[in-house]
């Protein structure tokens, strides 16, 4: 009660909804599947936005100019696999972006054949692989799903309120 | 799009825009991070391709 009669309102922050909190674990899955919900979900519509913006750019700029989406091969093991984690960062978009252009949603390099039909991956791969752009689009979309990983953990601090 | 130096200052753009938005939590501050990580990043690539000269095969 304040000295005149009148009623205090308290303000009292938002309460996070917690680490384990259903609706947190929510906000990473669907910051994984489209990149910039999660923030969304949070209430951080702006963010989400500017987020999503940014990283559907880069991921769209990389498939424009023939970026390779990693294969992963066993004769370079620890260096494909993590090109091959860096690409599925995009979440989904990745299996679809490799349907389109594989064929399938393939993620194993595959035998190079002169003329097969239908061409392998492993083919598909080396041919996008001499396009003049191919370097700036693989860098575009390597780009595009580790930031989109760092996403999720800002999503994560979000739901913990350890972002104001 | 074939010029590596616009390919550079996109990249550095997008980049930047990104970090200063996920890295500080005020407008001003997101804007003036922003600008200091896109002048480091085409600065440095300049200075280094600069550098470079001197060192011609």
């Amino acid at each position: 009660m304040a000295e005149d009669g009148g009623t205090i309102e308290l303000k009292q922050p938002p309460i996070a909804p917690g680490p384990h909190a259903p609706r947190t674990w929510l906000a990473i899955l669907a910051a994984w599947v489209f990149p910039g919900l999660g923030h969304f979900l949070l209430g951080r519509k702006h963010q989400g936005l500017l987020f999503g913006l940014i990283v559907w750019s880069c991921f769209g700029l990389g498939l424009a100019h023939d970026g390779r989406l990693a294969l992963r091969d066993s004769r370079q093991p620890l260096l494909t696999t993590m090109q091959v984690v860096a690409n599925l960062g995009i979440g989904p978009a990745d299996p679809i972006a490799r349907t389109v252009v594989y064929g399938s949603p393939v993620y194993r390099m595959t035998g190079v054949t002169r003329a097969p039909d239908p061409p392998t991956a492993g083919t598909v791969f080396r041919e996008r692989a001499r396009s003049r752009h191919a370097q700036y689009g693989t860098a575009y979309l390597w780009t595009a799903g580790l930031m989109n990983l760092l996403l999720l953990f800002h999503v994560w601090d979000i739901a913990r309120g350890k972002v104001p | 799009m074939g010029s590596h130096f616009l390919h550079m200052l996109l990249f550095s753009t997008l980049v930047s825009a990104f970090f200063g938005s996920l890295l500080r939590h005020d407008r001003q501050s997101q804007l003036r991070l922003g600008l200091k990580l896109w002048m480091v990043m085409v600065g440095g690539a300049l200075l280094m391709a600069y550098a470079m000269y001197f060192f011609q095969r």
